[in-house]
């Protein structure tokens, strides 16, 4: 157990921000954050970082390991939700297996930046490319866990709608995180080939402002995750030792591609939390719309009551110490 | 005169509005941020950036005539996701 790096992480401004946030809700402080702004900042975080993400693809290019990666992940976002419904099947019907296996084998773009920041502090540099990885792989697992439903369901599923594929795949690409993460991304991209100074008046609002939205965002996330704790009993032992342990074999699983892909210690940290994490922004939505019969009860309570909780923790440290272990530092 | 009163999640507000449009309801008043129990879940607003939302309660006035053909556009996605729809008398002041 990397214990150092898990104790530098802890005393990182946004990871001590998230413990504010369970504390005001374990002493009972009336501390509440209207509604519609952690909306924003979700919105604006996926803006800051798709835009920053655009800004480095331009400087590092198509070349080298950009491709390799990013096919990777798309693998790695169509294995994992399988490896996942297999491992819930145990316990779970159909409905449930799909709608969880969805949500980890797709990604967690807050868990993403926190391991961004951790990187940041650490002075391990990264390549801006791992955010074309983290916006390819919110779709196919969403489409994984549906075709699982559709293949899996009983035939006289009641109230059935036919499923349009269509909407489905309206849902899974274009929903309103991806949508904004690729948008943001092109723009960046653009923006750094062709005006430079429009580069320039982004800084305040992209770069400098990043780092306290962050830690605000986390705040709200640490009362949503402590909420969230009381309907983890409703799942039952078997979701929670789930919810810990398989972000955890995701994260070694994607800690050996990222060393077959020869990623750099940076790179390699922020493809692991891509494997390891799980989604609460895109994936909710689209199996509510898709597969009403899922508990959203279950993959809201282990994705953000624990798995979100856990990888910002520990898991970060903790992969990164795997990391350290498995692939070299370059220079 | 009849009112009906639908309480359903807001990500199918779009779907029943459509529905009640199709019926040809003289109009419809939306509150969307309803929060709540239902005999399911607690709904609350703490989960809006998810995209879950919390609920929309829809009212519209209108005769038992209209009743009907809002019945029939509405029970499949009412049934499919999930939600409640009362009738009750209505008189004008």
């Amino acid at each position: 157990m990397e214990t150092n790096l898990i104790l530098q992480n802890v005393l990182t401004p946004p990871v001590l921000f998230f413990f504010l946030g369970i504390v005001a809700v374990v002493v009972r402080s009336d501390l509440e954050i209207p509604a519609p702004l952690p909306k924003l900042f979700s919105l604006y975080l996926l803006l800051a970082i798709g835009f920053k993400g655009g800004l480095a693809l331009e400087k590092s290019g198509f070349g080298g390991q950009v491709f390799p990666t990013l096919i990777a992940a798309i693998l790695m976002s169509l294995l994992i939700p399988l490896v996942c419904f297999v491992i819930l099947r145990l316990k779970l019907d159909v409905f449930n297996s799909a709608a969880i296996a969805a949500a980890y084998g797709s990604i967690s773009a807050v868990t993403f930046i926190t391991a961004e920041s951790f990187l940041e502090s650490q002075n391990i540099p990264f390549d801006g490319f791992m955010v074309a990885a983290l916006a390819l792989m919110e779709s196919p697992a969403i489409i994984v866990g549906l075709l699982l439903v559709k293949l899996g369901a009983p035939k006289n599923r009641p109230n059935i709608q036919e499923m349009k594929w269509r909407s489905i795949l309206h849902e899974s690409m274009l929903n309103g995180s991806v949508y904004l993460l690729l948008g943001s991304l092109v723009i960046g991209f653009l923006t750094a080939a062709h005006n430079p100074v429009g580069v320039d008046k982004m800084q305040p609002f992209t770069g400098k402002l990043f780092y306290g939205a962050e830690c605000f965002f986390l705040l709200d996330m640490g009362i949503v995750a402590a909420q969230r704790l009381p309907s983890l009993k409703k799942a039952g032992s078997f979701l929670i030792i789930f919810a810990v342990l398989i972000p955890l074999l995701n994260a070694c699983l994607g800690i050996f591609v990222a060393k077959a892909l020869l990623l750099g210690p940076g790179n390699s940290l922020l493809f692991a939390i891509l494997c390891a994490s799980a989604s609460y922004l895109a994936v909710p939505a689209a199996m509510r719309m898709t597969v009403p019969e899922a508990k959203s009860s279950y993959y809201i309570s282990t994705t953000l009551g624990l798995t979100f909780p856990f990888n910002i923790v520990i898991g970060i440290p903790l992969y990164m110490g795997l990391v350290n272990k498995l692939i070299p530092s370059i220079g | 005169m009849k009112r009906l009163d639908l309480i359903f999640g807001e990500r199918e507000l779009d779907a029943i509005l459509t529905a009640l449009e199709a019926a040809e309801v003289p109009g419809y008043t939306v509150l969307k941020h309803a929060t709540g129990k239902g005999p399911q879940t607690v709904v609350s607003e703490d989960m809006e950036f998810t995209g879950l939302g919390a609920n929309a309660h829809v009212i519209v006035f209108c005769e038992l005539e209209t009743i009907d053909k809002v019945r029939e556009n509405i029970r499949s996605i009412l049934s499919y996701y999930g939600g409640v729809a009362y009738v009750s008398e209505a008189t004008e002041l």
